[in-house]
Protein backbone atom coordinates (compact mmCIF):
# COMPACT_ATOMS: atom_id res chain seq x y z
CA UNK A 1 0.00 0.00 0.00
CA UNK A 2 1.39 3.46 -0.24
CA UNK A 3 0.56 5.83 1.68
CA UNK A 4 0.50 9.44 1.49
CA UNK A 5 -0.96 11.80 -1.31
CA UNK A 6 1.43 10.90 -4.62
CA UNK A 7 0.92 12.50 -8.32
CA UNK A 8 -1.30 11.22 -10.74
CA UNK A 9 -0.48 11.45 -13.75
CA UNK A 10 -2.11 8.73 -16.26
CA UNK A 11 -4.75 10.72 -17.63
CA UNK A 12 -6.69 9.09 -20.69
CA UNK A 13 -7.47 11.35 -23.72
CA UNK A 14 -11.11 12.31 -22.49
CA UNK A 15 -9.94 13.99 -19.39
CA UNK A 16 -10.72 10.64 -17.12
CA UNK A 17 -7.75 8.94 -15.13
CA UNK A 18 -6.45 5.85 -15.75
CA UNK A 19 -7.69 3.03 -13.28
CA UNK A 20 -5.99 0.01 -12.41
CA UNK A 21 -8.53 -2.70 -13.81
CA UNK A 22 -6.83 -5.07 -12.98
CA UNK A 23 -7.19 -4.72 -9.50
CA UNK A 24 -10.75 -4.35 -9.20
CA UNK A 25 -10.34 -0.84 -9.54
CA UNK A 26 -13.96 1.08 -10.50
CA UNK A 27 -15.63 4.60 -10.26
CA UNK A 28 -17.83 5.14 -8.01
CA UNK A 29 -18.22 8.91 -7.62
CA UNK A 30 -17.29 12.32 -10.04
CA UNK A 31 -17.65 15.71 -8.89
CA UNK A 32 -16.84 18.05 -11.16
CA UNK A 33 -16.03 22.05 -10.48
CA UNK A 34 -14.09 20.88 -7.03
CA UNK A 35 -11.10 22.43 -4.86
CA UNK A 36 -8.20 21.18 -3.31
CA UNK A 37 -6.40 22.49 -0.87
CA UNK A 38 -3.34 20.28 0.62
CA UNK A 39 -2.67 21.47 4.27
CA UNK A 40 -2.40 24.88 5.43
CA UNK A 41 -2.46 26.28 1.82
CA UNK A 42 -4.66 27.87 -0.70
CA UNK A 43 -7.18 25.94 -2.46
CA UNK A 44 -5.76 24.85 -6.10
CA UNK A 45 -8.12 26.27 -8.91
CA UNK A 46 -11.26 23.81 -9.48
CA UNK A 47 -10.89 20.28 -10.69
CA UNK A 48 -12.36 17.08 -10.54
CA UNK A 49 -12.41 14.53 -8.02
CA UNK A 50 -13.00 11.34 -9.01
CA UNK A 51 -13.67 8.57 -5.90
CA UNK A 52 -12.68 5.24 -6.99
CA UNK A 53 -12.98 1.79 -4.79
CA UNK A 54 -9.38 2.14 -4.27
CA UNK A 55 -8.63 5.89 -3.91
CA UNK A 56 -9.25 9.72 -3.89
CA UNK A 57 -8.18 11.30 -7.42
CA UNK A 58 -8.17 14.99 -8.32
CA UNK A 59 -7.35 16.22 -11.73
CA UNK A 60 -6.89 19.78 -12.55
CA UNK A 61 -9.02 21.31 -15.50
CA UNK A 62 -6.53 24.12 -15.45
CA UNK A 63 -3.54 22.80 -15.46
CA UNK A 64 -3.75 19.63 -17.81
CA UNK A 65 -2.32 16.81 -16.63
CA UNK A 66 -1.64 17.40 -13.13
CA UNK A 67 -3.17 15.67 -10.84
CA UNK A 68 -3.19 14.01 -6.86
CA UNK A 69 -4.46 10.43 -5.72
CA UNK A 70 -4.45 9.12 -2.18
CA UNK A 71 -5.56 5.63 -1.33
CA UNK A 72 -8.16 5.24 1.15
CA UNK A 73 -5.96 2.99 2.97
CA UNK A 74 -4.06 6.03 3.61
CA UNK A 75 -7.01 8.57 5.10
CA UNK A 76 -7.66 8.20 8.16
CA UNK A 77 -10.22 10.50 8.89
CA UNK A 78 -12.84 12.34 6.97
CA UNK A 79 -15.48 14.41 7.74
CA UNK A 80 -17.44 17.68 6.86
CA UNK A 81 -16.61 20.76 7.91
CA UNK A 82 -19.63 23.45 7.03
CA UNK A 83 -18.25 26.28 10.20
CA UNK A 84 -17.10 29.22 8.45
CA UNK A 85 -14.98 29.85 11.45
CA UNK A 86 -12.80 27.45 10.92
CA UNK A 87 -12.62 26.79 6.90
CA UNK A 88 -14.05 29.82 5.03
CA UNK A 89 -15.79 27.45 2.38
CA UNK A 90 -17.94 24.21 3.68
CA UNK A 91 -15.86 21.26 2.58
CA UNK A 92 -14.62 17.65 3.07
CA UNK A 93 -11.88 17.52 5.79
CA UNK A 94 -9.23 14.53 5.40
CA UNK A 95 -6.52 13.44 7.65
CA UNK A 96 -3.66 11.44 5.51
CA UNK A 97 -1.75 8.96 7.01
CA UNK A 98 1.75 9.57 5.75
CA UNK A 99 5.18 7.71 5.30
CA UNK A 100 6.46 9.16 8.43
CA UNK A 101 3.59 10.41 10.81
CA UNK A 102 6.35 12.16 13.10
CA UNK A 103 7.32 15.28 10.27
CA UNK A 104 4.96 17.57 10.44
CA UNK A 105 5.24 19.96 7.53
CA UNK A 106 7.98 21.97 9.09
CA UNK A 107 9.31 23.28 6.04
CA UNK A 108 5.93 24.58 5.09
CA UNK A 109 7.11 28.09 3.66
CA UNK A 110 10.72 27.12 1.91
CA UNK A 111 7.88 24.19 -0.07
CA UNK A 112 5.25 26.46 -0.57
CA UNK A 113 7.94 29.65 -2.20
CA UNK A 114 8.85 27.11 -4.23
CA UNK A 115 5.89 25.88 -5.85
CA UNK A 116 7.54 22.29 -4.73
CA UNK A 117 5.24 20.35 -2.66
CA UNK A 118 6.37 17.58 -1.17
CA UNK A 119 3.00 15.28 -1.28
CA UNK A 120 4.26 12.84 0.65
CA UNK A 121 4.31 14.84 3.54
CA UNK A 122 0.91 16.15 3.31
CA UNK A 123 -1.48 15.17 6.57
CA UNK A 124 -4.78 17.00 5.65
CA UNK A 125 -6.55 17.93 2.33
CA UNK A 126 -9.69 19.45 2.25
CA UNK A 127 -12.09 19.03 -0.82
CA UNK A 128 -14.62 21.71 -1.60
CA UNK A 129 -17.11 21.23 -4.01
CA UNK A 130 -19.07 24.31 -5.84
CA UNK A 131 -21.69 22.78 -4.72
CA UNK A 132 -22.01 22.48 -0.60
CA UNK A 133 -24.97 20.41 -0.96
CA UNK A 134 -22.74 17.73 -2.66
CA UNK A 135 -20.89 17.59 0.76
CA UNK A 136 -23.13 14.45 2.34
CA UNK A 137 -22.99 12.41 -0.87
CA UNK A 138 -19.45 12.83 -0.71
CA UNK A 139 -19.21 12.03 2.82
CA UNK A 140 -21.26 8.69 1.99
CA UNK A 141 -19.21 8.13 -0.92
CA UNK A 142 -16.30 8.33 1.20
CA UNK A 143 -17.54 6.01 3.88
CA UNK A 144 -18.22 3.51 1.78
CA UNK A 145 -15.00 2.94 -0.50
CA UNK A 146 -13.40 3.32 3.26
CA UNK A 147 -15.35 0.39 3.91
CA UNK A 148 -14.09 -1.45 0.71
CA UNK A 149 -10.49 -1.07 1.78
CA UNK A 150 -9.51 -2.68 5.33
CA UNK A 151 -6.54 -2.68 6.44
CA UNK A 152 -4.66 -5.66 4.42
CA UNK A 153 -4.04 -7.43 7.71
CA UNK A 154 -7.59 -6.61 9.69
CA UNK A 155 -9.32 -8.90 11.48
CA UNK A 156 -11.77 -10.38 9.03
CA UNK A 157 -15.40 -11.86 9.80
CA UNK A 158 -18.19 -12.94 7.91
CA UNK A 159 -20.08 -10.78 9.62
CA UNK A 160 -20.67 -7.74 7.05
CA UNK A 161 -22.23 -4.17 7.47
CA UNK A 162 -22.50 -1.44 9.99
CA UNK A 163 -24.09 -2.21 13.70
CA UNK A 164 -26.25 1.05 14.71
CA UNK A 165 -27.53 -0.50 17.56
CA UNK A 166 -30.98 -2.39 18.28
CA UNK A 167 -30.10 -5.48 16.71
CA UNK A 168 -31.65 -7.06 19.77
CA UNK A 169 -30.16 -10.88 19.40
CA UNK A 170 -26.44 -9.89 18.20
CA UNK A 171 -25.76 -9.05 22.14
CA UNK A 172 -21.81 -9.95 22.27
CA UNK A 173 -23.03 -13.25 24.91
CA UNK A 174 -24.45 -14.82 22.29
CA UNK A 175 -22.17 -18.32 20.49
CA UNK A 176 -21.88 -16.87 17.06
CA UNK A 177 -17.94 -16.29 17.86
CA UNK A 178 -17.47 -19.79 17.91
CA UNK A 179 -14.61 -19.69 14.86
CA UNK A 180 -11.95 -17.45 17.45
CA UNK A 181 -10.06 -20.92 19.04
CA UNK A 182 -7.39 -18.52 20.50
CA UNK A 183 -6.73 -18.57 24.48
CA UNK A 184 -5.78 -14.71 24.12
CA UNK A 185 -8.28 -12.08 23.98
CA UNK A 186 -6.29 -9.87 21.89
CA UNK A 187 -6.28 -6.08 22.79
CA UNK A 188 -7.57 -3.84 20.02
CA UNK A 189 -4.03 -3.23 18.32
CA UNK A 190 -3.10 -6.13 17.56
CA UNK A 191 -5.46 -8.56 16.00
CA UNK A 192 -2.46 -9.32 13.17
CA UNK A 193 -1.54 -12.41 15.10
CA UNK A 194 -5.21 -13.57 15.13
CA UNK A 195 -4.68 -13.83 11.19
CA UNK A 196 -1.47 -14.78 11.31
CA UNK A 197 -2.20 -17.99 13.29
CA UNK A 198 -5.28 -18.82 11.02
CA UNK A 199 -2.77 -18.86 7.92
CA UNK A 200 -0.79 -21.25 9.52
CA UNK A 201 -2.78 -23.20 10.54
CA UNK A 202 -4.67 -23.58 6.82
CA UNK A 203 -1.49 -23.78 5.28
CA UNK A 204 -0.34 -26.91 7.66
CA UNK A 205 -3.75 -28.57 6.42
CA UNK A 206 -2.83 -27.83 2.99
CA UNK A 207 0.85 -28.69 2.98
CA UNK A 208 -1.12 -32.11 4.15
CA UNK A 209 -3.50 -32.89 0.85
CA UNK A 210 -0.86 -31.95 -1.00
CA UNK A 211 1.49 -34.79 0.20
CA UNK A 212 -0.90 -36.93 0.10
CA UNK A 213 -1.88 -36.10 -3.43
CA UNK A 214 1.85 -36.43 -4.37
CA UNK A 215 2.13 -40.18 -2.85
CA UNK A 216 -1.43 -41.00 -4.74
CA UNK A 217 0.75 -40.21 -7.88
CA UNK A 218 3.54 -42.02 -7.43
CA UNK A 219 1.85 -44.95 -6.43
CA UNK A 220 0.31 -44.50 -9.59
CA UNK A 221 2.82 -43.80 -11.36
CA UNK A 222 5.07 -47.00 -9.80
CA UNK A 223 1.72 -49.44 -10.83
CA UNK A 224 1.98 -48.39 -14.20
CA UNK A 225 5.82 -49.29 -14.76
CA UNK B 1 -14.60 -9.89 17.18
CA UNK B 2 -14.97 -9.04 20.88
CA UNK B 3 -14.83 -5.92 20.81
CA UNK B 4 -16.40 -5.65 17.79
CA UNK B 5 -19.77 -7.26 19.50
CA UNK B 6 -18.73 -4.72 22.55
CA UNK B 7 -18.63 -1.31 20.90
CA UNK B 8 -21.96 -2.12 19.16
CA UNK B 9 -23.31 -1.76 23.04
CA UNK B 10 -22.12 1.25 23.00
CA UNK B 11 -23.87 2.75 19.73
CA UNK B 12 -25.68 6.04 20.82
CA UNK B 13 -23.09 7.08 23.90
CA UNK B 14 -20.40 9.09 24.06
CA UNK B 15 -17.07 7.80 23.27
CA UNK B 16 -13.60 9.51 23.02
CA UNK B 17 -11.39 8.12 20.21
CA UNK B 18 -7.79 8.59 20.75
CA UNK B 19 -5.89 8.52 16.90
CA UNK B 20 -2.35 7.22 16.65
CA UNK B 21 -1.61 10.81 16.09
CA UNK B 22 -2.74 11.79 19.33
CA UNK B 23 -5.82 13.36 18.19
CA UNK B 24 -8.31 13.00 20.75
CA UNK B 25 -11.94 13.16 19.22
CA UNK B 26 -15.04 13.11 21.59
CA UNK B 27 -18.33 12.18 20.31
CA UNK B 28 -21.60 9.80 20.35
CA UNK B 29 -21.00 6.95 18.55
CA UNK B 30 -23.11 6.68 15.48
CA UNK B 31 -22.12 2.89 14.27
CA UNK B 32 -18.95 1.09 14.23
CA UNK B 33 -18.18 -2.08 11.72
CA UNK B 34 -16.26 -5.21 11.79
CA UNK B 35 -12.99 -3.38 11.02
CA UNK B 36 -13.64 -1.16 13.97
CA UNK B 37 -14.02 1.84 11.65
CA UNK B 38 -15.85 4.19 13.53
CA UNK B 39 -18.64 6.82 12.84
CA UNK B 40 -19.09 9.73 15.22
CA UNK B 41 -21.63 12.12 15.69
CA UNK B 42 -22.08 15.99 17.63
CA UNK B 43 -18.00 15.83 17.39
CA UNK B 44 -15.21 18.05 19.09
CA UNK B 45 -12.07 18.07 19.58
CA UNK B 46 -10.25 17.28 23.04
CA UNK B 47 -7.76 19.19 22.36
CA UNK B 48 -8.87 22.39 20.76
CA UNK B 49 -6.00 24.55 21.12
CA UNK B 50 -3.83 21.99 19.09
CA UNK B 51 -6.11 21.34 16.53
CA UNK B 52 -8.77 24.43 16.29
CA UNK B 53 -9.54 23.17 12.29
CA UNK B 54 -11.55 20.46 14.07
CA UNK B 55 -13.92 22.45 15.67
CA UNK B 56 -15.84 23.10 12.59
CA UNK B 57 -16.39 19.07 11.94
CA UNK B 58 -19.83 17.43 13.57
CA UNK B 59 -19.39 13.71 12.41
CA UNK B 60 -16.39 11.94 10.81
CA UNK B 61 -15.65 8.61 10.11
CA UNK B 62 -12.20 7.15 11.42
CA UNK B 63 -10.87 4.13 10.29
CA UNK B 64 -10.35 1.50 12.57
CA UNK B 65 -6.64 0.95 11.64
CA UNK B 66 -5.71 4.61 13.35
CA UNK B 67 -7.38 4.35 16.37
CA UNK B 68 -5.45 3.85 19.64
CA UNK B 69 -8.13 4.23 22.35
CA UNK B 70 -11.11 4.37 22.88
CA UNK B 71 -12.38 5.93 26.10
CA UNK B 72 -16.25 4.27 27.22
CA UNK B 73 -17.99 6.34 29.40
CA UNK B 74 -18.60 4.29 32.64
CA UNK B 75 -22.32 3.87 32.31
CA UNK B 76 -21.71 1.86 29.39
CA UNK B 77 -19.80 -0.63 30.63
CA UNK B 78 -21.58 -3.46 31.81
CA UNK B 79 -18.88 -5.26 33.89
CA UNK B 80 -21.17 -8.81 33.89
CA UNK B 81 -21.78 -9.04 30.38
CA UNK B 82 -18.21 -8.13 29.75
CA UNK B 83 -16.73 -10.44 32.04
CA UNK B 84 -19.08 -12.97 30.26
CA UNK B 85 -17.52 -12.67 27.26
CA UNK B 86 -14.10 -12.32 27.84
CA UNK B 87 -14.55 -15.90 29.73
CA UNK B 88 -16.31 -16.95 26.57
CA UNK B 89 -13.69 -15.65 24.50
CA UNK B 90 -10.91 -17.42 26.52
CA UNK B 91 -12.42 -20.36 26.45
CA UNK B 92 -12.61 -20.38 22.79
CA UNK B 93 -16.01 -19.76 22.22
Amino acid sequence: MVLGLYPFVDIAADGAPRLNAAAGEELVRVERATAVALGPRTPEPAGTLFITTRRVIWLSEVEKGKGYAVDFLAVSLHAVSRDPEAYPSPCIYTQIETEDGSDEESDESDSEANREIDLAKVTEMRIIPSNPCQLDGLFEAFSHCAELNPDPNAESDEENGWAHGNEGDEDMTDGSDAECEFSDVNPIGQTDAHDITHAVVELQINDQRFEDAEEAEHDTRGNGH
Amino acid sequence: MLFFSYFKELVGKEVTVELKNDLAIRGTLHSVDQYLNIKLENTRVVDQDKYPHMLSVRNCFIRGSVVRYVLLPQDGVDIDILHDATRREARGG
